[in-house]
C-alpha cells in the first residue's frame, strides 16, 4: 500500500475571502464549514486567516495570501497557477453546471471533450476571481462508483 | 461599498443613531468636558430612561449624547471602541484649542474607512472614551455636534455581522481584514510608514501566514454598517474583555437606533423568531426624549437599545 492513500484536503490561495466566499459558495455551491481569524481567541493563538469549504465529498482551505499572487493573463481561462483543481459532477448535471457558470457570468473554456478510452468525459475550465485555475468534468466511468485509475499512456 | 451578491435581510427600519449612552465616573464634570470642548449643552427635561445617575447632552438632529455614571470603568485605550462626532471645520478647529488649553493630547492616526484614512483628530476624554472629530462641510460653526459614528468590540466577529444584518437587517458598507491588500496596509502600519488607530492593527510574533509562513503584522478585522447616514462599526476585539452578564438585555454603555413604530414591532417579531433575547417593548412616561424601546443585548455583549422619537405618550 501507497504510504498516502487519499487526497484528504487541499489549499487555496486568495486575495479576498469575501469574494471567495461569494464565488465558492454562491456559484459552484460549496457549504461554509469554519473561518480562522475572526475570533479573538484564534488572533491570540497567532492562527492563520483562511477559511475552511466543503464541496460535495471534498474539503479544502481558503487561505488569504498575504503577498499580492501573480494574475494568469485576464483572457487565459485553462492553466494551472501552481496547481489546477478540476471537481467532477454527474454526466447528466454536467449542462446545468455550464448553465450556473453562464449565469453567474464566469467565462470558462469548454466543453472540451477527452479520448474516449480515457476515464474523463467533457471538461470545462475557468478560474476563481484571485486567477486560480479550475476545472469541472464528468467522468465516463461514473457509474461504477470508486474505479481504479487506468494505466494512463505517456509520452 | 455592500458586498456584491450578498443575501440581504429587508430593512428593519433603522434611520440613524437616537442617541450614545457612554460611562464616567463623574457625569458632572464629564458633562462640563464637553460643554467647554465641544459645545454641547444639557439637555433640558427628564432623566434619561435606563442610564442610571446620568446626564443628557443634546446632540444636533435630535440626538443625545448621554454620560451615565459608573464606579468601574475598563480601559478602551488600546481598542476600537470609539465615539465620532461631526461638527464644522471651524468648530474643530475651536475644539483643537480648547483641548490645547486643557493639555488634552489630540492624535490624528488614521482608520480603514476610506474617507478616514487622513484627516485623523482623536482624543480620550476624562474617563479614557476616545472621540473622534470628523469635520463636515456645509456645517454651521455654532451647530451642536451630531452623532456620526459609534463604534463597538466583539469576539466573535462573523457572529456579530450576523447578528446585525440577519435581525437588525444593517448592511456592511465597508469591510477590513477579507483581503490581501488589507494586510500589504498593515505591513506598512508595521513598517512605520501608516499611522493608524488603535485597535486596529495587531503584530504578534506568533502569527505567521499560512501561505509562507512568515512573521507578519496583522489587521484587525472591522465590519462597517450604515445606518441611515451614520455609521456603526464593529471591530474583533483584540485581546479579552469583561463582556456584560449574558442575561442583561439593558445596561450601559449602551448604542440606541432610532426605528419608528411600525419598525419596532417588526423588530420584536424578528428577536422573537431568532429565539434572541430582548427586553421590552418598554414605554417610556409622558415626557421622555424617546417613546418606546426594546433592549438588547448583541453577541459581544454590548448594550444595544431600538428607540421610537418622544412624543408618542404625551
Amino acid at each position: 500500500m501507497a504510504q498516502a492513500e487519499t487526497l484528504s484536503h487541499s489549499g487555496i490561495c486568495v486575495h479576498d475571502l469575501k469574494e471567495a466566499q461569494e464565488f465558492y459558495c454562491g456559484v459552484l455551491g460549496a457549504e461554509l464549514k469554519g473561518a480562522v481569524n475572526f475570533f479573538t481567541e484564534d488572533t491570540l493563538n497567532g492562527r492563520s486567516v483562511h477559511q475552511s469549504y466543503a464541496l460535495g465529498d471534498y474539503l479544502f482551505a481558503v487561505a488569504l495570501a498575504p503577498d499580492f499572487m501573480p494574475m494568469p493573463p485576464v483572457d487565459q481561462l485553462r492553466g494551472a497557477m501552481g496547481v489546477r483543481h478540476a471537481f467532477t459532477v454527474a454526466k447528466a448535471r454536467f449542462d446545468h453546471t455550464i448553465e450556473s457558470l453562464t449565469g453567474s457570468g464566469v467565462p470558462f473554456e469548454g466543453p472540451v471533450d477527452h479520448p474516449e478510452n480515457g476515464p474523463f468525459g467533457q471538461s470545462i475550465y475557468f478560474k476563481d476571481p484571485s486567477g486560480n485555475f479550475l476545472e469541472i468534468l464528468w467522468r465516463r466511468d461514473e457509474d461504477v462508483g470508486t474505479a481504479p485509475i487506468p494505466d494512463l499512456e505517456t509520452g | 461599498m455592500p458586498d456584491a451578491g450578498a443575501t440581504r435581510t429587508p430593512d428593519l427600519g433603522i434611520v440613524g443613531l437616537s442617541h450614545i449612552v457612554i460611562e464616567a465616573s463623574d457625569p458632572d464634570r464629564s458633562a462640563a468636558f464637553y460643554s467647554d470642548v465641544l459645545g454641547f449643552e444639557t439637555a433640558p427635561g427628564p432623566a434619561w430612561p435606563q442610564c442610571g445617575t446620568a446626564v443628557t447632552l443634546a446632540a444636533g438632529r435630535g440626538q443625545n449624547l448621554i454620560l451615565a455614571a459608573a464606579s468601574k470603568l475598563p480601559d478602551l485605550h488600546e481598542t476600537g471602541v470609539h465615539q465620532a462626532f461631526g461638527l464644522s471645520h471651524g468648530a474643530r478647529e475651536k475644539a483643537a484649542l480648547r483641548l490645547k488649553a486643557q493639555g488634552v493630547e489630540i492624535e490624528t492616526y488614521g482608520e480603514d474607512p476610506p474617507d478616514e484614512t487622513t484627516g485623523g483628530f482623536y482624543f480620550f476624554d476624562p474617563d479614557g472614551n476616545r472621540i473622534q472629530l470628523v469635520a463636515l462641510p456645509d456645517t454651521e460653526d455654532d451647530a451642536p455636534p451630531t452623532l456620526h459614528h459609534t463604534a463597538v468590540q466583539v469576539a466573535d466577529i462573523l457572529w456579530a455581522e450576523q447578528f446585525y444584518t440577519e435581525i437588525l437587517g444593517l448592511v456592511p458598507v465597508h469591510r477590513v481584514g477579507w483581503n490581501t491588500a488589507d494586510y500589504a496596509r498593515a505591513q506598512a502600519w508595521a513598517d512605520g510608514k501608516e499611522d493608524m488607530a488603535p485597535g486596529t492593527r495587531r503584530l504578534d510574533k506568533r502569527y505567521s501566514s499560512m501561505v509562507n509562513a512568515r512573521v507578519m503584522p496583522r489587521v484587525n478585522p472591522q465590519v462597517y454598517f450604515a445606518c441611515g447616514d451614520q455609521r456603526l462599526g464593529v471591530f474583533l476585539a483584540n485581546s479579552h474583555f469583561q463582556e456584560s452578564p449574558e442575561d442583561a438585555c439593558r445596561g450601559t454603555p449602551r448604542i440606541a437606533f432610532r426605528v419608528d413604530p411600525p419598525s419596532l414591532e417588526r423588530a420584536q417579531g424578528r428577536l422573537t423568531e431568532a429565539s434572541w433575547r430582548f427586553e421590552g417593548p418598554v414605554v417610556h412616561e409622558p415626557g421622555a426624549p424617546v417613546s418606546d424601546s426594546i433592549y438588547i443585548r448583541d453577541p459581544g455583549g454590548n448594550f444595544i437599545e431600538l428607540a421610537t422619537a418622544g412624543g408618542a405618550h404625551s
